[in-house]
């Protein structure tokens, strides 16, 4: 979880403290879709995964990202 | 400027992201004006599709050589409007670089997915058409504006829907595209304003696989892989380093473990490793890479810790050796710690610390002299010395956006200047030494030949400078047609070779008064009276035309220091002095000794 907020916290300019599972672009003023796509590479660069359209079309939340995480076999120490 | 590299190094840079977050920071402290820099860039991005990124990526890159830009970037698709229409915003904002990124989809439309609903030769026509359009965008460009031009070509795709028959079509899909990008390379091959960003040797560097990912295409229009777009900002900087006089002139080696393998003072001669052998290949490719930088005008030094004797007969006698002591324009082989032997070498070869580039296997070398001398461009050579050519191949700030002949006998040019001050040091008087050069100086009108040498000269030359105009090629073309105007290029030989040429003077003649408005010598021949040999002309030239008065400017700089006094100690009286800025005069009549051991020949070969 730490590489995930590490990440989330980077790129959306975010503090890490305040990521929650229901951290998303309806509450985080910097998520737009340009952020969303950076997310997105940078997540797949950091994670060395790739996700698919739909997993990133259907992401709602960061809970949303992990549970994509997860599918992909990353598993996220809490 | 510093400051702002300083902020830049401090940060973790790993992904496009990070540019992004930085680029923000950047503006807004450079908005509050705490970075300054003289250098700055305007430019605009046009481009077929979404080029989120690119302009931040692109801004912070700029930030790290001292430059701070300005961008423009045009609305999506909307390159075409903004080019042809004189009133465009692009014309607005009066850019010094104007960047074209047209994509293969784009410009194809349908035909990229449906190539073969057309016969070959509407293929052909359609090729044709496409070329022409953008041979019109050039002009139309270089109609309303001064700008270089960086115009993509296209990548040529991968795959055909006719698979291995592709190429026995008589004009097929990936040839109309082939043909294109070699249309367009050489509709700008003898274009000074206009380059070809190669993006299709760009895509196959990277992997043309990997160079879209198709994800982020088909929900962001995103058709340059994020995580490139840094790699591509870093090809634009090959091109906005020249244009902003940002030029390495000269490498400066170390040699044990650099040069070669091993260390000569302990394995000897026979033992170091260079030439056709495994471990010898790495270094042998090295130094072959070396000379054909070299062959281009690249100066060559060397700074080494060593025992002169040792390194010298390597130099001399190894016989897989490519670079030989002939290529070298300075040769620092010494005990002395390499920051010292930097700053001689800069002195020796009349360049600034910033035109260096220090290339030293060692580590601690390297951070010694990026700390010392941080104008001095170090490059980061890997552990590997396999990894060497590649590591010095990425480099790209040797460019220049022209090459002259004179360019490439450069680096020719300085070897022979380190015999010339050999030479100096076995003789003590001054008068008796350059009398021993068996100089010629040759003083032409400007014609095509020599306008672009006139013109980067005006560009290049800091130290003998009286104004330091800086001149485009278009400035110097239009002077020398001018009758008002006279613009002279200055060549000097000497018995050690050709220096090619070394000076410039433009003169605009009045009535009576004649004004000077460029006069300046290239580092090279500074201190031979080459100088007084020219004025010498332009006296002689005004009094046959009857002027009265000769006046000469000087404008300061922080470089030209070199020129100050040259109109005092040539007989100039002082007329005004304000802000930095003396005005000279001369009366022509009274009469003017040039240096009689300088032969001068005249071409008044006028176009």
């Amino acid at each position: 979880m730490k590489r995930l907020k590490a990440i989330l916290s980077r790129v959306l300019e975010i503090d890490e403290n305040t990521i929650t599972d229901e951290t998303s672009p309806d509450n985080v003023e910097n998520w737009d879709s340009f952020n969303g796509l950076m997310l997105v590479s940078e997540l797949e660069k950091d994670f060395n995964v790739k996700f698919t359209m739909d997993e990133v079309t259907s992401v709602k939340n960061v809970l949303d990202i992990k549970k994509s995480l997860r599918k992909h076999g990353i598993e996220l120490h809490e | 400027m510093n400051k702002i590299r300083e902020m830049i190094s401090l940060r973790e840079i790993n992904g496009i992201s990070d540019y992004v977050n930085l680029y923000k920071d950047l503006e807004e402290e450079i908005k509050k004006g705490k970075f300054q820099s003289t250098k700055k860039i305007k430019i605009a991005l046009l481009s077929s599709f979404t080029i989120n990124g690119i302009k931040e990526t692109l801004f912070v890159k700029c930030c790290e050589i001292g430059i701070i830009p300005d961008f423009y970037v045009g609305d999506y698709n909307q390159y075409a409007q903004e080019i042809l229409d004189p009133s465009s915003g692009l014309y607005k904002f009066e850019p010094d670089l104007v960047i074209i990124f047209v994509d293969t989809r784009a410009i194809l439309g349908d035909q990229y997915f449906l190539p073969y609903q057309i016969s070959d030769e509407q293929r052909k026509s359609l090729a044709d058409e496409k070329l022409n359009e953008i041979r019109v965008f050039i002009e139309k460009i270089k109609v309303n504006s001064d700008a270089k031009i960086l115009l993509h070509n296209f990548e040529v795709p991968l795959y055909s829907a006719l698979g291995i028959l592709e190429n026995k079509q008589e004009f097929g899909f990936i040839e109309s595209i082939e043909a294109l990008n070699t249309g367009l390379r050489e509709a700008v091959k003898h274009d000074g304003q206009a380059f070809i960003f190669d993006y299709d040797s760009f895509c196959s560097g990277i992997g043309k696989q990997n160079i879209v990912d198709y994800k982020m295409y088909y929900l962001g229009d995103i058709r340059l892989s994020l995580q490139y777009v840094p790699e591509l900002c870093n090809e634009y900087t090959a091109y906005i380093k020249p244009l902003m006089s940002i030029t390495r002139k000269c490498i400066v080696l170390d040699l044990d473990n650099t040069l070669w393998g091993g260390i000569v003072g302990e394995d000897g001669l026979e033992g170091i490793k260079l030439g056709p052998t495994p471990e010898g290949r790495p270094f042998w490719e090295f130094q072959k890479y070396l000379l054909s930088l070299f062959n281009r005008g690249i100066i060559l030094a060397i700074n080494s810790k060593n025992n002169v004797d040792d390194a010298l007969e390597v130099l001399r006698k190894h016989p897989n050796m490519v670079l030989k002591e002939e290529h070298f324009a300075a040769i620092q082989i010494n005990w002395n710690d390499k920051i010292s032997n930097m700053k001689a070498i800069a002195e020796e070869l009349n360049i600034g610390m910033d035109s260096l580039a220090f290339v030293d296997d060692d580590k601690s070398n390297r951070e010694m002299v990026r700390k010392a001398l941080p104008e001095a461009l170090v490059v980061e050579l890997p552990e590997d010395p396999s990894l060497y050519l590649t590591a010095l191949m990425k480099i790209n700030d040797f460019n220049t956006l022209q090459i002259t002949e004179e360019d490439k006998k450069k680096g020719k040019m300085y070897a022979e200047q380190r015999k010339r001050t050999e030479l100096r040091k076995t003789t003590t008087d001054i008068t008796e030494h350059l009398k021993n050069l068996e100089m010629v100086v040759t003083i032409e009108r400007a014609d095509s030949f020599n306008i672009p040498r006139i013109s980067q000269l005006t560009q290049k030359t800091n130290q003998f400078n009286m104004t330091t105009r800086r001149y485009m090629e278009e400035d110097i073309e239009k002077f020398s047609n001018d009758d008002n105007f006279i613009v002279v290029s200055v060549t000097v030989e000497d018995k050690f070779g050709d220096n090619g040429i070394t000076g410039v003077a433009i003169i605009e003649k009045g009535d009576d008064k004649w004004r000077i408005d460029t006069f300046l010598l290239s580092c090279r021949i500074i201190g031979r009276k080459v100088e007084e040999t020219l004025l010498a002309y332009i006296l002689k030239e005004a009094e046959k035309e009857k002027a009265k008065l000769l006046i000469g400017e000087f404008i300061t700089t922080k470089k030209n220091a070199p020129a100050k006094d040259f109109y005092k100690n040539n007989g100039f009286n002082l007329i005004k002095k304000e802000d930095g800025k003396e005005l000279w005069g001369y009366n022509v009549k009274k009469e003017y000794t040039p240096p009689s051991f300088i032969k001068v020949a005249v071409k008044e070969n006028k176009t």
